[in-house]
């Protein structure tokens, strides 16, 4: 399998900090992979998603991205280059009030200078598969929490980046709408074998990767790997969440 | 920590944003100052006020100046009341009475007030001090401008009570708002999203077309007598005029621009563009929240620059008109032969050689005709009431003068543009000095007047019609032009005449004294004429209203431009996650730079060229239908309107500039 994202030794030091956000972090991720990204509040998780999504640059380490180093691009190449590689998906949605549906999910296509008919096309084949299809000429105030997480998840995939980026997707969400988003993820994932690294603290969201890094102080305590069931996949990421947790009320008692 | 306390943390932490929001209010305050400090200077009205005038104007304008600040500091502090709803929720929550809450913003209120009143107050003196040198310069007055006190007591009183009446109106604003919003509205305040909009076609045409309609009334006036405006009359004809441009324009902000947007979209290789699939939905999504106060704007601009241009095109037009009403610098009849003598001793008095001062005389003889469709000329000033000035009425006739006479006239007051257009003329020819062109656009060229010469006719035909007469009004009216053997013949008819000097030169311009003492001469004679005495004349009865009206537009610049400036930075900073989306998306920091700018010039656009438009039709009614047209069609009366509206322009790209590095350091950081 290509390796699609290629992280090496990262490391991130905010200025007055006493410890790095990140250190020394190294993982690879190849084409078609889904990572899940857990850990406590404060274990570098959201630093991770920055430093790999161009947005912040690490203090030191090296990123590469289909083979480009992050390091060597400048503001307006950074730009271009999450237009034509990278995909997001944020917990409070954001998309834009001012657009309906349809011209939301079309906005990274026309950075991409589409054409209108292919836009449109691409974008009501997505809205079908993400259950959304109906929804399209009305503006996001009109939707649910689901339906407006799904057409930011649409709009994320849309231009079928080299990977998407999901940070706490289902953090706003109930449990029917998130088992709904996540479900169409996996078989994004599945079918269009698009690159998900999804950051959350739900062990239940987190089963549906296929491989979870679990984060504490900056570095990649553990690596779990799915074998089988994503039931039996899901016992294991509990388990190892409680070790973690019975491990910090040790520590917190000392 | 206690209330007092928080306001003041309150300011502190964002004062960048209220910075600007000090500084036009300092700035209102220092021009209210300037004006008040100015209408209470006692020295200065006594002098150039003979007759109340100024002090009237003072008064009404002074009432205007109220308002207008009252409702540029309600409208800015509701402003910030809305942004800072959900904060103020936030206090009510943890158990802040809304008593408590109205003395916090009380608090906030008196400290950006007392702060703009000492600013206002220091750059309010020193512009009233400027102010006053200047107007003891321009209108020679003999006035110490050091005597007049940098402060003055009695305006610095009057400002303070005024502000303090301000704080009171905001506080009561404050507390009704307060009062009507419930606590769960306080909170969620940002949450709530905009309308959905309707795009009804009806309306939207609706205001298109009562906005073409009024325009189309407006440019009726040009059919003269045949106008509605004469026809049905002035008012009523005014005020339909005016109920259509209003009702349109707020049709045309509400309906027809959303509209136009919406069916915009349609054209789809336009609308997925980069920056356009943001603009055109953003403005959409905008205009309902914002289109009271566009539609606010709209009105103001429309008629303060209504105002500006007719006061400039009122206060201007005399001074471009005295080419007509005093052509030569000096001009007087004479009315008895030693009169030319000792105004020439005079002259002499003042005057080198070298200054080569001309004095032409001129022969008038008056001709009566036969004709049956005499122009305007022929009797204008026969009788009272059709005249500028009435004391001097004249008798009916032609009043001839020659060609050459003519030519050497134009010659002496420089006029070389009018020599020019001059063509030789035959005996049977004329040209016809008109007073003003015809209302009806026609003219007399072709016509053919029989002149009554000692028992002869002299027929003439109207070769041309001119507006560049050579003698003043005072002294000839129904001047016509022939050529030098038929004036000869005219001469030796035995007619009445009138003997015109008429004096030019670079060494009798502008002397007052020179021009006092021909007076003192001529007895105080009404058909002595000067051109610089009339000009400087218009200046001294002028100035103040010019000032005193600046005032005002001044002002009315400032609340317009910084109400847009607040209402765009407002919108643009609640839209900062979505810049962050679009970012994070891969827009670059120079396509989102554009599309704050296109969002950003919509909203200044619209309130200044329909204000634009609307004063511009505005205008022409008056300068059509109430002024005098001494000048035609000529540029040169247009100039104070042509500056006025660049100085408008001026102001508002300023605004718009601010706007758009605030905006844009604001969403990205830069």
């Amino acid at each position: 399998m290509k390796t699609v994202l290629d992280v090496k030794e990262v490391t991130k030091t905010y200025p007055k900090a006493e410890s790095p956000s990140l250190n020394k972090v190294s993982f690879c991720m190849s084409a078609g992979e889904f990572i899940g990204i857990m850990g406590a509040s404060g274990s570098g998780k959201t630093t991770l998603l920055n430093v790999l999504s161009t947005i912040d640059t690490p203090t030191s380490g090296d990123i590469l991205i289909n083979g480009i180093h992050l390091k060597d691009l400048n503001d307006s190449k950074a730009a271009d280059f999450r237009r034509d590689n990278l995909g997001f998906i944020f917990q409070e949605y954001f998309l834009l009030d001012s657009l309906t549906i349809l011209e939301n999910i079309s906005v990274p296509l026309t950075i991409m200078k589409y054409s209108p008919q292919r836009i449109e096309s691409m974008v009501r084949s997505l809205a079908e598969r993400f259950g959304i299809a109906t929804q399209l000429d009305k503006y996001p105030t009109e939707l649910s929490g689901g339906q407006r997480q799904r057409a930011s998840a649409a709009r994320a995939i849309v231009k079928q980046p080299s990977i998407l980026f999901a940070d706490e997707p289902t953090g706003a969400l109930d449990s029917n709408s998130a088992t709904e988003l996540l479900k169409t993820l996996k078989e994004v994932n599945e079918d269009l074998h698009t690159t998900i690294l999804m950051v959350t603290h739900d062990a239940y969201a987190a089963s549906f990767a296929n491989r979870i890094l679990i984060f504490k102080d900056g570095c990649i305590l553990k690596e779990l790997i799915k074998s089988d069931s994503r039931h039996n996949f899901y016992e294991s990421i509990v388990e190892e969440i409680s070790k973690l947790d019975t491990q910090r009320r040790q520590q917190n008692e000392h | 920590m206690n209330t007092s306390r928080i306001a003041f943390n309150n300011l502190k932490k964002n004062f960048s944003f209220y910075t600007l929001y000090l500084c036009s209010v300092s700035f209102v305050i220092t021009i209210f100052f300037t004006f008040t400090s100015f209408s209470m200077n006692e020295i200065i009205l006594q002098k150039i006020s003979t007759d109340g005038r100024v002090e009237l104007m003072c008064h009404s304008i002074s009432i205007f100046l109220m308002v207008f600040v009252i409702f540029y500091m309600f409208y800015s502090n509701r402003f910030f009341l809305r942004r800072r709803t959900k904060e103020l929720g936030i206090y009510t929550l943890l158990g802040y009475r809304k008593f408590t809450v109205l003395f916090l913003l009380t608090i906030e209120n008196i400290i950006i007030c007392g702060g703009a009143f000492v600013i206002g107050l220091i750059f309010g003196a020193v512009l009233h001090k400027g102010i006053i040198y200047g107007i003891i310069d321009l209108l020679k007055l003999s006035i110490d401008g050091s005597s007049i006190p940098l402060f003055n007591v009695n305006a610095i009183t009057k400002t303070a009570v005024f502000i303090l009446f301000v704080v009171l109106v905001l506080t009561i604003s404050n507390g009704k708002f307060l009062i009507q919003t419930s606590l769960m509205d306080m909170v969620r305040f940002d949450k709530s999203a905009e309308k959905k909009m309707n795009f009804r076609k009806f309306p939207a045409f609706m205001g298109l077309f009562m906005i073409a309609l009024g325009y189309v009334i407006a440019i009726d006036i040009l059919r003269g007598p045949k106008s509605l405006w004469i026809k049905v009359g002035f008012s009523p004809i005014g005020m339909l005029t005016m109920i259509l441009v209003v009702l349109g324009t707020f049709l045309f902000i509400t309906s027809f621009l959303p509209y136009v947007m919406q069916i915009s979209k349609k054209n789809k290789k336009a609308f997925y563009t980069e920056d356009k699939i943001i603009t055109t939905p953003n403005f959409i999504y905008r205009i309902r929240s914002n289109s009271r106060t566009l539609i606010m704007l709209t009105l103001l601009s429309a008629a303060t620059l209504t105002i500006s241009n007719v006061m400039s095109l009122t206060l201007y037009y005399p001074i471009a008109a005295v080419s007509r009403i005093a052509p030569s610098e000096l001009e007087f009849r004479i009315e008895d032969a030693s009169q030319v003598d000792k105004v020439k001793k005079l002259i002499q008095q003042y005057t080198s050689k070298e200054d080569n001062v001309s004095y032409i005389q001129t022969d008038l003889y008056k001709v009566t005709s036969k004709g049956k469709q005499l122009p305007i000329e022929y009797g204008i000033g026969t009788a009272k009431g059709d005249a500028d000035n009435e004391k001097l009425l004249r008798k009916k006739g032609f009043e001839c003068m020659s060609f050459n006479n003519y030519k050497a006239l134009l010659q002496a007051q420089g006029r070389e543009g009018a020599i020019k257009q001059l063509s030789r003329l035959r005996d049977n020819e004329a040209i016809l000095v008109k007073y003003q062109p015809n209302s009806d656009a026609t003219n007399e060229v072709g016509k053919v007047y029989p002149l009554i010469v000692h028992n002869n006719t002299i027929s003439l035909t109207v070769k041309n019609t001119t507006l560049n007469n050579p003698i003043s009004f005072a002294n000839s009216v129904g001047t016509l032009i022939v050529k030098d053997d038929v004036y000869d013949v005219i001469k030796s008819s035995n007619l009445p005449k009138t003997s015109i000097l008429s004096i030019n030169g670079t060494g009798i311009k502008n002397n007052e004294d020179l021009y006092h003492k021909i007076d003192k001469l001529l007895k105080g004679s009404p058909y002595l004429q000067g051109h610089s005495h009339r000009i400087n004349d218009l200046f001294w009865t002028n100035s103040s209203t010019f000032l005193l009206i600046g005032f005002l537009v001044v002002l009315f610049f400032i609340a317009t431009g910084s109400i847009l400036y607040f209402n765009n930075v407002s919108a643009i900073s609640d839209s900062k996650e979505d810049y962050e989306i679009l970012r994070k998306m891969g827009y670059t920091d120079n396509i989102i730079r554009k599309i704050i700018r296109k969002q950003v010039a919509t909203f200044f656009c619209v309130p200044f060229l329909l204000g634009l438009l609307d004063s511009l039709f505005a205008t022409l009614v008056y300068k059509v239908g109430l002024m005098q047209n001494l000048l035609g069609n000529s540029f040169a009366q247009y100039v104070p309107v042509v500056i006025s509206l660049s100085i408008t322009a001026g102001i508002y790209l300023l605004y718009y500039f601010l706007t758009i590095h605030t905006c844009s350091k604001n969403v990205l950081g830069k």
